[in-house]
């Protein structure tokens, strides 16, 4: 077993922590009380790990821990502002979700994306979140959800604007 | 967690990267984007004694230079649709990417030459590659070697690449302003592997025809490529004539549990025939 000192920054805080080389990067953020962060497939398929890293989404599942030294992560726990309320309140009034275990990783995409396109069509919210799987099939009101949160943010850059 | 011992090295100059290549040979192995070879530790089925992480060595710019586009190996996909200079040098290059499945993270994981090494027949890059005739540039201790990417493709998951090589770029030549491009591929849902995928580069000279250079990937263990100077404004019937060569060229189809014997070679004609079609700006039919 080979320890290597990793130093990283995790919703803002800076941590270090002693990681085996064999560990993925999911594994080690899991450890740090960010254990929203899901384990799912462990082949890159179901996007369930999805964190962003260095301000693009990754697959935490592909990705050596050791390998993020340095990076800075930011997983459901941390995920905050405009955007990132928009989601999470359009997926509970939508119910977007069923079983919970894809959501995190929907959460943390469907942000992300949001804060890049202001309009999406339905057809680009699909493609959005096409490397992410909803095992219970609930992608209908996930992608209403993400809609819903579209037009909030909308409305609140309007209202902000008219203001 | 990945269940075998190994030793992870993240080298801070070319040099480095190499020695351990020369020392570990094919028991290294070194991380592209990691979607191909995290995984593959974590089930077992790849278990190298050191992983080279290149993430402190140069590899990720897109660069002209003179007449050539050259993209380091660790360019993403994302990347690669992002860029201005591939969009205007290599635009089939462009089109390939922006129809890799896997959705956003891995657009912005995977990485052109991390696929290119792994070699899968069923990936979309190299017959991209073969088609805009791409130069990989291996390194080792020995020296550099400059591989056309006609001749790079071995076999299944077989490169020209030693195990002490690194690649460290791929460089195109630019595409003529006057050439329009397609790419077209069968896929059996959003999210899968494509079945056959067809590549086409059209550009018409003054007073010498319609060239086309087609390059298939899928279909046969490795890319497929030929090409034809035809008309400037060919009928539907010779643009079918023109597809059909791609059988006879699949001599060594390759075949899986998405699709078993015969049925490549089958269709690739069709694919061929809608990447024509595309690249000549008809109607989809």
């Amino acid at each position: 077993m080979r320890k290597q000192k990793l130093s990283f920054k995790l919703n803002g805080e800076d941590r270090i922590c002693e990681a085996d080389s064999r560990w993925l990067l999911v594994e080690a953020i899991r450890q740090l009380d960010a254990a929203g962060t899901r384990v799912g497939c462990l082949t890159g398929d179901c996007g369930a790990c999805t964190i962003m890293m260095d301000g693009a989404p990754v697959k935490s599942c592909l990705v050596l821990a050791v390998s993020a030294d340095g990076a800075s992560l930011t997983t459901i726990e941390g995920t905050s502002g405009q955007a990132a309320d928009a989601v999470k309140t359009a997926f509970v009034a939508r119910n977007g979700f069923q079983c919970g275990y894809c959501t995190s990783g929907m959460v943390i995409l469907a942000t992300e994306f949001l804060s890049r396109k202001r309009d999406p069509s339905e057809a680009e919210i699909r493609e959005a979140i096409a490397g992410n799987l909803c095992r219970c099939t609930g992608y209908d009101d996930i992608v209403a959800a993400i809609g819903d949160a579209a037009r909030a943010l909308q409305e609140q850059h309007a209202e902000k604007s008219g203001a | 967690m990945i269940s075998h011992d190994f030793q992870y090295e993240a080298p801070e100059s070319f040099d480095i990267a190499l020695d351990l290549l020369s020392s570990f040979g094919s028991e290294a192995a070194v991380l592209g984007g990691g979607t191909w070879l995290v995984p593959n530790m974590t089930y077992g089925r790849h278990r190298p004694k050191v992983v080279i992480d290149p993430k402190n060595l140069p590899l990720r710019a897109i660069t002209r230079s003179g007449d050539e586009l050259v993209l380091g190996s660790r360019t993403s996909y994302a990347q690669v649709i992002d860029s201005s200079s591939v969009a205007d040098g290599a635009p089939l290059l462009a089109k390939m990417a922006q129809q890799v499945t896997g959705g956003p993270q891995i657009v912005g994981q995977g990485t052109v030459g991390g696929s290119a090494c792994y070699g899968n027949p069923s990936s979309d890059v190299p017959a991209c590659l073969v088609a805009l005739g791409a130069r990989m540039i291996l390194r080792s201790k020995d020296g550099t070697r400059d591989v056309p990417a006609s001749g790079f493709f071995l076999a299944p998951f077989v490169t020209a690449k030693r195990d002490d090589e690194l690649l460290s770029e791929i460089r195109f030549p630019i595409t003529s302003e006057r050439a329009s491009c397609a790419y077209e591929k069968l896929k059996f849902s959003t999210g899968s592997w494509p079945i056959v995928t067809a590549n086409c580069i059209a550009t018409t000279s003054v007073g010498s025809g319609l060239h086309l250079k087609i390059a298939v990937g899928g279909a046969n263990e490795t890319p497929v490529a030929y090409e034809v100077v035809t008309d400037t404004d060919p009928s539907e019937a010779e643009l079918s004539n023109i597809a059909q060569r791609s059988a006879p060229l699949i001599e060594r189809e390759w075949a899986d549990e998405f699709a078993g014997s015969g049925y490549r070679r089958s269709v690739a004609p069709a694919i061929v025939r809608r990447a024509l079609r595309e690249a000549l700006g008809r109607d989809r039919v």
